[in-house]
């Protein structure tokens, strides 16, 4: 009887697809992931039925429930150059290098004039920080918060018109849409009261438009 | 480490001769690999794919203060919601009088949302209307399209419903959220929100209620 030979298989599987599948989606994963940077507080908005999207450029102003505001810009060029002008507003000399790492700090809510000081600490030292918000309650005078969005109203119309120019000069497409908004993000248990004045300073600097920032709810039905 | 191959050598004589050992070209690749789905793993469950939702609002531009001649919004008919604390909401139709009676309601489906859906009944028929005849149509007529856009504002600007909405210190921002957020489910398109806040006489009305 004739032996029936059995093929032998080659128990070692060619892995190779498998690992260039693997490398491509941790590249794309690394190319489009965005890393939050760390907030002072930790802010739940309320919950709407809108579904409209943040806008891709937007100065976010939260609210916590005690009432302290916080302040960010997600362009960071623009950013730099608000703080600027927000200092020289107060009288406070900051050098390239401040300014250079308050564009990357994340939001903030502090004095300008401690501002400086805690710029100077390290990213986990910041985090201890006790931040006293951002003061809008200076009656009669303009608030600190007021130069922070005038300047940043002022300053986003700017870049607007910068990227504008640019993209005619350059014959490149220009997306209209992508103007630095206002965002509010305030606490859901935040009393409107405290919400309302911090709008009120930004009506005082002449913004009038605001995107509440809100969670996803379902649905609605009209019955 | 030094390995001994074992895999012949062609014909060439084993034993004494002594040859050059062959290096084998394969490389171990599993730390390799166990990092890039380390890699992997990580950014796939760090990254955030939903962006947050926003509402838009629109304020107005703050009055002069020297101008005398402002007019308040005119409620001859209309809604005024009180938003209080613990979440508690009151309204009245029309002008306040001192015998208003304040109607408590929630922010329920069958508390605010059944009280504005019928307050806006009318429009609310003539906004479906128009939207069943954006559905009939086709995508590409856009001038059609744009005829209904235009209608639906007109309708909104024709409407009669107006209301406001007031809060004292006890409102929060999720009860204001919540109000705009039933003006935009029942369509209503004429809203105030008071800058000032309640009135005295709704304040006491309210405290009343309470009892």
């Amino acid at each position: 009887m004739p032996k029936v030979k059995m093929p032998r298989s080659n128990p070692s599987l060619d892995m190779t697809p498998m690992v260039d599948l693997a490398f491509l989606l941790v590249t794309f994963f690394m190319l489009t992931s965005s890393f939050r940077t760390p907030e002072p507080v930790v802010v739940d908005p309320p919950t709407s039925t809108t579904k409209t999207e943040i806008p891709k450029q937007v100065f976010m102003i939260t609210i916590d429930n005690q009432g302290r505001a916080f302040i960010d810009l997600t362009n960071p060029a623009v950013k730099s150059r608000v703080f600027e002008k927000v200092c020289n507003q107060s009288g406070i000399k900051v050098d390239s290098m401040t300014v250079k790492k308050f564009a990357g700090s994340g939001a903030i809510g502090l004095k300008i004039t401690a501002i400086p000081q805690y710029l100077e600490l390290e990213a986990n030292e910041r985090t201890k920080v006790n931040q006293t918000g951002v003061p809008y309650d200076t009656t009669g005078k303009k608030s600190e918060l007021y130069w922070w969005a005038y300047y940043t109203r002022l300053e986003a119309h700017a870049d607007f018109k910068a990227r504008e120019e640019e993209a005619k000069t350059r014959k490149l497409p220009f997306d209209k849409s992508n103007y630095i908004q206002f965002a509010v993000k305030a606490a859901s248990d935040a009393k409107y009261d405290a919400v309302k004045n911090v709008i009120q300073v930004f009506r005082d600097a002449k913004v009038k438009q605001f995107q509440m920032i809100t969670g996803l709810e379902s649905e609605p039905s009209l019955k | 480490m030094a390995q001994i191959q074992d895999n012949g050598g062609g014909g060439h004589g084993k034993g004494d001769k002594k040859r050059a050992k062959k290096q084998s070209t394969h490389v171990d690749m599993t730390p390799m690999v166990d990092l890039a789905f380390l890699l992997l793993t990580f950014f796939v469950l760090t990254s955030t794919f939903s962006k947050p939702k926003v509402l838009r609002m629109i304020f107005p531009e703050k009055l002069d203060e020297n101008v005398k001649d402002q007019k308040a919004p005119e409620v001859k008919d209309g809604i005024t919601l009180l938003l209080t604390a613990n979440d508690k909401i009151y309204y009245y139709r029309g002008s306040l009088k001192p015998n208003t009676e304040l109607i408590p309601i929630d922010y329920t489906r069958t508390g605010l949302r059944k009280v504005l859906v019928d307050y806006n009944a009318d429009m609310l028929v003539k906004l479906q209307d128009i939207q069943k005849r954006m559905n009939k149509l086709d995508d590409k007529d856009t001038a059609a399209k744009r005829k209904l856009d235009e209608e639906v504002l007109n309708v909104q600007k024709a409407s009669k419903q107006i209301v406001l909405v007031k809060n004292d210190e006890g409102a929060t921002y999720r009860n204001m959220i919540d109000v705009m957020d039933e003006f935009m489910i029942t369509q209503i398109a004429k809203y105030y929100v008071i800058d000032e806040g309640m009135a005295k006489l709704e304040v006491d009305l309210i405290k009343k209620q309470g009892k």
